[in-house]
């Protein structure tokens, strides 16, 4: 009973992870084929439309993702610990009620957001901001419920003990934000912060109301170009993309390095 | 100048109306070893985080040397604190942890160093300085924070269960290991604990607490020998408790009826004997008499009869039957050649009247 049990669950385990990689085998060919129309399984190979992606129509929208997530990341990590440190350390009155304001962009659609923002924008007269300030702040609503409740989640399982502890050795309030609670919470906010980064560098629904013409985001770029022609070089923006996602995900796991205190072992 | 390290002036807290700790008044000498035992629930861990200043009490004063702490924020009381759960701090070596008191006072780098070897040679754990507390067993993780609370100099040790998640056999080292080290410095050490065998192992001092308040402090062994309620002598020890009442005699002549049965044991108890309501007899201060011995002058005599017998090793313990719904449990030493009496025997029970110690409640 046990054993088909376990081939069952086995087995379940199995599709999901085919399911799951099969559309980025097939990405990843297709982006590699020699013909232009996409196909699966080609049997030649080439890098070519590799090649086509270092030329300004994809360097442009590229390098403007990774300064808008970039920015993004930042400051929704500094605003997402800020407000989870005043909620659950500090416990400001009324702490449950502004946690649930921030989490609230989660239950509005983003196509409704992107609207909502482009309205309120030109009500306010700010439609000169239309573009890449209106991007990383919508952008920033966007993540920062994500880093927030990470962060907030790491406070909350914060020992208490560790606070008192350096406070009976001497430590301020201020040392012991820089010298305990910031180091015990720094794993929970960068996951929080590459939340973020994904999230603005991924991101379609909102930034297709926010972008300016000419002057477009990655995502946005491969929208338009998917108007006119579905060929390799799409594989290709793909294929290249998540290599860059896994790099800054491996890149973020690096610095939080907490594998060496988890695990014992000397400095 | 008086020479307390600690003194609690009529202290009390309550949490949300609930009394907690009433009018507690507390002096601790300086250098002693202090134990606050009691059993969980009363209000020791709150007591202790009014002396850290962790808690404010909602009346009365906590001084340190002599100054009220009222004003004091606990980063500049200069206590030292150590917790069950250890507290140490996973992202910081175990150098790191133990520098970081005197590192956050900003002591300069050239003192810290041999300022921490020396702190963690007390400890006897000098060259595991580099290594991170997880990769630490637990009798290790807490020497590394008594290192780290000793290291910057408090003026006061306090210790709230710190062995409580240790395994008996460490449990019993680390009572020995802490008496030595409280010895090598001469620290005032308030601990904090339930366990009766550990306060009476290592403490100068014992401060029995209950429902929030004091009810008897003195050295272990007068608290052994003289507690003052009947819950003191049926938290430390073992003790037989008799609900009695004074019939006759004076000073050390004291005549007690038990109640609801025929039986009167006499006392050597110097107290006000209209006062009296119960009595407590060591278990292990009652002897088997087996015939041949005289009777000491005065002494109780009681006959029962053996219900049961548990072997607890060096000791046998054995429960007596004197009287209607009546039952002494004595413990006597596993003899190599005499063997203790089957249950169902008649046996005689020797009391001497200065182990029958009375209680006024
Ligand atoms: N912050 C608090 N709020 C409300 N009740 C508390 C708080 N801290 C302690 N208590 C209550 O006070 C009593 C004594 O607690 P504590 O001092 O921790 O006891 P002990 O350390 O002797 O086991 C307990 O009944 C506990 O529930
Ligand atoms: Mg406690």
């Amino acid at each position: 009973m046990n054993r088909v049990l376990a081939c069952l669950f086995w087995l379940a385990v199995g599709l999901v992870l085919l399911f799951i990689t099969l559309p980025l085998a097939v990405v990843v060919a297709a982006s590699l084929s020699p013909s232009s129309a996409v196909t699966f399984l080609p049997w030649e190979w080439t890098l070519d439309w590799y090649g086509a992606l270092l030329t300004d129509r994809w360097l442009q929208p590229f390098l403007l993702s990774v300064r808008i997530a970039t920015l993004v990341a930042a400051i929704s990590g500094v605003l997402g610990i800020l407000a989870a440190y005043a909620i659950v350390y500090e416990r400001i009155p009324g702490a449950t009620a502004i946690m649930a304001g921030l989490l609230s962009p989660l239950s509005v659609p983003q196509i409704v957001k992107g609207v909502a923002i482009v309205l309120f924008l030109s009500i306010i007269g700010l439609q000169g901001i239309l573009g890449t300030p209106a991007l990383i702040a919508a952008h920033v609503v966007l993540a920062l419920p994500f880093v927030t409740r990470m962060a907030a989640t790491s406070l909350a399982n914060f020992d208490g003990n560790l606070d008192r502890a350096a406070q009976s050795l001497g430590a301020t309030k201020r040392q012991r934000l820089q010298h305990i609670v910031l180091p015990m919470i720094k794993p929970g906010v960068l996951s929080g912060v590459t939340f973020a980064f994904i999230i603005s560098f991924n991101n379609i629904p909102l930034s297709v109301f926010l972008v300016r013409p000419g002057d477009t985001t990655l995502p946005i770029a491969v929208i338009n170009y998917l108007e006119y022609s579905l060929d390799p070089v799409m594989a290709a923006v793909n294929v290249a993309s998540m290599i860059f996602i896994l790099a800054v995900i491996f890149l973020f796991e690096k610095i939080g390095g907490f594998s060496a205190q988890l695990h014992g072992g000397s400095k | 100048m008086n020479n307390y390290d600690i003194e609690l002036v009529s202290v009390s807290k309550s949490f949300a109306g609930l009394p907690v700790v009433e009018d507690l008044n507390l002096q601790i000498p300086r250098g002693e070893f202090v134990s606050i035992l009691g059993p969980s629930g009363c209000g020791k861990t709150t007591t202790l985080n009014m002396i850290a200043g962790f808690n404010t009490p909602s009346s009365g004063d906590v001084r340190v040397r002599g100054k009220s702490q009222t004003r004091v924020p606990p980063e500049r009381r200069n206590l030292g604190l150590v917790f069950q759960n250890y507290a140490l701090f996973p992202h910081m070596t175990v150098a790191e942890n133990v520098g970081f008191g005197l590192r956050m006072r900003g002591t300069p780098k050239a003192e810290i160093g041999p300022a921490v070897e020396a702190a963690l040679r007390s400890v006897r754990l000098d060259g595991l300085g580099a290594r991170y507390p997880k990769a630490l067993s637990g009798g290790q993780q807490q020497r590394v924070a008594l290192a780290r609370a000793i290291a910057p100099r408090p003026t006061v040790l306090l210790l709230d269960e710190p062995l409580s998640n240790l395994d008996l056999k460490l449990r019993e080292a680390m009572r020995i290991e802490l008496k030595e080290i409280h010895e090598q410095l001469g620290m005032t050490f308030v601990y904090v604990t339930h366990d009766q065998e550990e306060a009476m192992a290592m403490s100068d001092r014992i401060v029995i607490m209950w429902q929030g308040a004091i009810v008897q402090q003195g050295e272990p062994d007068s608290i052994y020998r003289n507690p003052a309620t009947r819950f003191v002598a049926d938290f430390i020890g073992r003790s037989n408790i008799l609900s009695v009442s004074w019939s006759a005699g004076e000073a050390a002549f004291l005549t007690l009826n038990v109640d609801g049965s025929p039986i009167v044991l006499r006392s050597a108890c110097l107290t006000d004997p209209q006062g009296i309501r119960s009595c407590c007899i060591r278990p292990e201060s009652i002897v088997l008499l087996d015939g041949t011995q005289e009777l000491m002058p005065g002494q109780n005599r009681l006959d029962g009869v053996v219900r049961r017998i548990v072997n607890l090793g060096a000791h046998q313990e054995l429960l007596v039957d004197i009287a209607d719904g009546l039952a002494l449990t004595v413990l006597v030493r596993s003899g190599r050649s005499s063997s203790p009496p089957e249950p169902g025997s008649t046996v005689t029970l020797g009391i001497d009247p200065h182990d029958v110690q009375v209680l006024s409640d």
